[in-house]
């Protein structure tokens, strides 16, 4: 399979006067052409700063302190202001959550989805008027002749986040990262966005990186799934392993959460997430885990392949390895 | 709904305001001490005169009746006639106004030229040496008095320097020191305004997406950012332009501007009822106009207000 991202041991830290937040800490994945990888996690977990730096758009405070961004190949994260500028929009695209604050109130809906025609295609956007329309009409938009002449607040927030979702494919680019692109949204709504996302897949090819804390929207499309737990990879693996036979206890924990049944309490996880500017030691995750042992809070475990899926526990690898 | 009609309706609208305005200077110019047909007469006049003065200037009428007579004759298109000067207060207005336009677009024209760029680059770089001139010039125009930067200006310009005439308005270099004080005054305000604009324009999330569909920075900056920082822009350039317009009263004073500003004082030194009244009358209009134009440049910059507004002109 060809790879169309690959994230190496990336790091990016908050430098803000209340010390260092220390929001990705470490992560190595990839994502391959035409799959839908899942990103799941808490708030704060560093799931959107991720987004963020792989489609090109941290600003500070944020930094990059380590690490690599292997886009089709190259490291984005060496590249000029220029290079990047003809890189987004055009082949990594990014559709945002809250689709009324992300749409500019004083321009039509149209005009904001040809200027990425014009931003590379070059000429005057009201040629692109016509592929418009017809971006309107693949992402479903009702009546898009004259839906291309509205503004955002005379749309509603399904429509407008069509709208974001039709600037996104318009080049049909390799990558398409989407943080939670439903989360704003009604739950019927919801459902299809997420179908149409999945359509558009099918018909462009392009990858989709879809974030969301909400593990169970992933378990239904996405292909594989990355877990992340307080700036670091819990897990990662297909769906279907995570759903049946899922190794990380955080992913265990997330899952009995899930499983919600009638008369029985809601399995919440106990205690809250940790603060990443002063991080507990070793595993990150261990002052919540009920497996933990001695080992857990004094060393960092590593990513351990476990068939083909990765696990960052101690259960599964390390010098006082587990059952694995 | 056409613009015109749009206006129509706003000008209607403004009628209320323009009565309820006049009532109250026209008791407020009553309630000053000194009384205008003693001040005509001269101090050695003998009572019958003055109260013969009071008779003709229908000042012996109670005051309701003065202020319906008033109200009428300014419907017949009739402002009355200047104590002082002895010609309609009208006249006097139209003569002064040219110096005040002049004077009020120059100042704007100084203060829109330097603190626009610099509000906007220093939101850009907050950084910058840029944007430390800029906190410091808003705060020296916010906290120093007029009076007190115009007569620095005219020490250092006119009695020491001797480069620029210290009043008056007989060459177009008279304006100079009188129109910089003024754009010193406004630039304050403005600059911290645009600077706090920009800033909230440039953090807003429909930002980002311009930047992640690959729109270069500068369109970025104009299309997306400037555009949207606008309207906090124009409503303080508004009132800043309907103020000047009203007569800059302490700047023209203190250069002898012969603007409507020296007007009002003078006539208010002089209780001379009529031409004070129109020239308040003058400057309340002036306001409303300016916020007519105002609320058209929002409708015209963003297409909330422009709905907002015509549903409003319709019903």
């Amino acid at each position: 399979m060809e790879k169309v991202l690959e994230v190496k041991n990336l790091r990016i830290y908050y430098e803000l006067p209340q010390g260092i937040v220390r929001a990705v800490d470490g992560v190595d994945f990839e994502v391959y052409k035409g799959e839908i990888l899942g990103i799941a996690g808490e708030s704060g977990s560093g799931k959107s700063t991720l987004a963020l730096a792989v489609a090109g758009l941290l600003r500070p405070p944020a930094k990059v302190v380590s690490g690599e961004v292997l886009f089709m190949g190259t490291n984005l994260l060496s590249l000029t202001e220029e290079e990047l500028r003809r890189i987004r929009g055009k082949r990594i695209s990014m559709i945002f959550q809250d689709p009324s604050t992300y749409l500019n109130p004083v321009y039509t809906s149209g005009f904001q989805v040809a200027e990425v025609y014009e931003a590379h295609r070059g000429g005057s956007w009201r040629r692109y008027v016509g592929d418009v329309v017809k971006l309107f009409r693949m992402v479903k938009i009702a009546d898009p002749e004259r839906r291309v002449n509205a503004y955002p607040h005379q749309m509603s927030g399904g429509m407008k986040q069509r709208v974001l979702i039709s600037m996104a494919i318009a080049e049909k680019p390799e990558l398409i990262i989407a943080d939670e692109p439903t989360s704003a949204l009604d739950v019927t709504i919801q459902a299809e966005i997420v179908e149409l996302l999945n359509e558009i897949r099918k018909e462009t090819g392009s990858a989709i990186i879809f974030i969301t804390h909400d593990l169970a929207l992933l378990l239904e499309i996405a292909d594989r799934i990355m877990i992340m737990y307080a700036g670091k990879i819990a897990e990662i693996g297909r769906a279907e392993e995570i759903a049946k036979d899922p190794l990380h206890p955080y992913t265990k924990a997330l899952l009995s959460s899930l499983q919600y049944e009638r008369k029985k309490r809601l399995q919440a996880i106990p205690g809250s997430i940790p603060s990443l500017i002063s991080p507990p030691p070793g595993c990150r995750f261990h002052p919540r885990c009920p497996l933990a042992f001695d080992i857990c809070s004094k060393k960092d475990p590593q990513l351990y392949r476990v068939g083909g899926r990765v696990v960052s526990c101690f259960l599964y690898g390390g010098d006082h390895g587990g059952s694995a | 709904m056409s613009l015109a009609r749009y206006v129509g309706i706003r000008v209607a609208q403004a009628i209320p305001t323009l009565v309820g305005a006049m009532l109250v200077m026209f008791v407020l110019v009553r309630i000053l001490p000194g009384d205008p047909a003693r001040l005509i007469a001269g101090p050695e006049a003998l009572e019958q005169d003055v109260q013969r003065i009071r008779e003709q200037l229908g000042l012996n009428k109670p005051l309701y009746l003065q202020f319906v007579d008033y109200m009428s004759s300014i419907l017949r298109g009739d402002f009355g006639t200047s104590i002082k000067y002895r010609t309609p207060v009208i006249d006097e207005i139209m003569a002064r106004l040219p110096y005040t336009i002049t004077l009020a677009l120059a100042a704007e024209a100084i203060a829109v030229a330097i603190a626009l760029p610099l509000g906007i680059y220093s939101a850009i770089k907050p950084r910058s040496k840029a944007s430390y001139i800029a906190s410091v010039l808003s705060l020296v125009g916010a906290s120093t008095p007029i009076f007190w930067i115009g007569l620095i200006f005219i020490y250092v310009f006119a009695v020491s320097l001797r480069i620029l005439p210290s009043s008056g308005a007989d060459t177009p270099r008279h304006i100079i020191l009188p129109a910089v004080t003024l754009a010193l005054l406004l630039m304050g305000n403005l600059t911290r305004i645009t600077r706090a604009a920009v800033m909230e324009a440039l953090g807003s999330n429909h930002v980002l997406t311009a930047i992640s569909k690959g729109l270069g920075s500068r369109v970025i900056l104009v299309r997306h950012v400037l555009r949207n920082a606008m309207i906090p822009i124009i409503t303080i350039m508004g009132i800043q332009v309907g103020a000047l317009l009203g007569g800059a009263v302490i700047t023209e004073t203190v250069f002898a501007w012969p603007g409507i500003g020296s007007l009002l004082i003078d006539s208010l030194f002089y209780r001379d009822y009529p031409l004070a009244q129109g020239i308040i009358l003058f400057i309340v209009f002036v306001f409303i106009v300016i916020n007519i134009i105002t609320d058209i440049l929002y409708a015209y910059i963003d297409p909330r207000v422009r709905e907002v507004l015509w549903r409003a002109g319709r019903s």
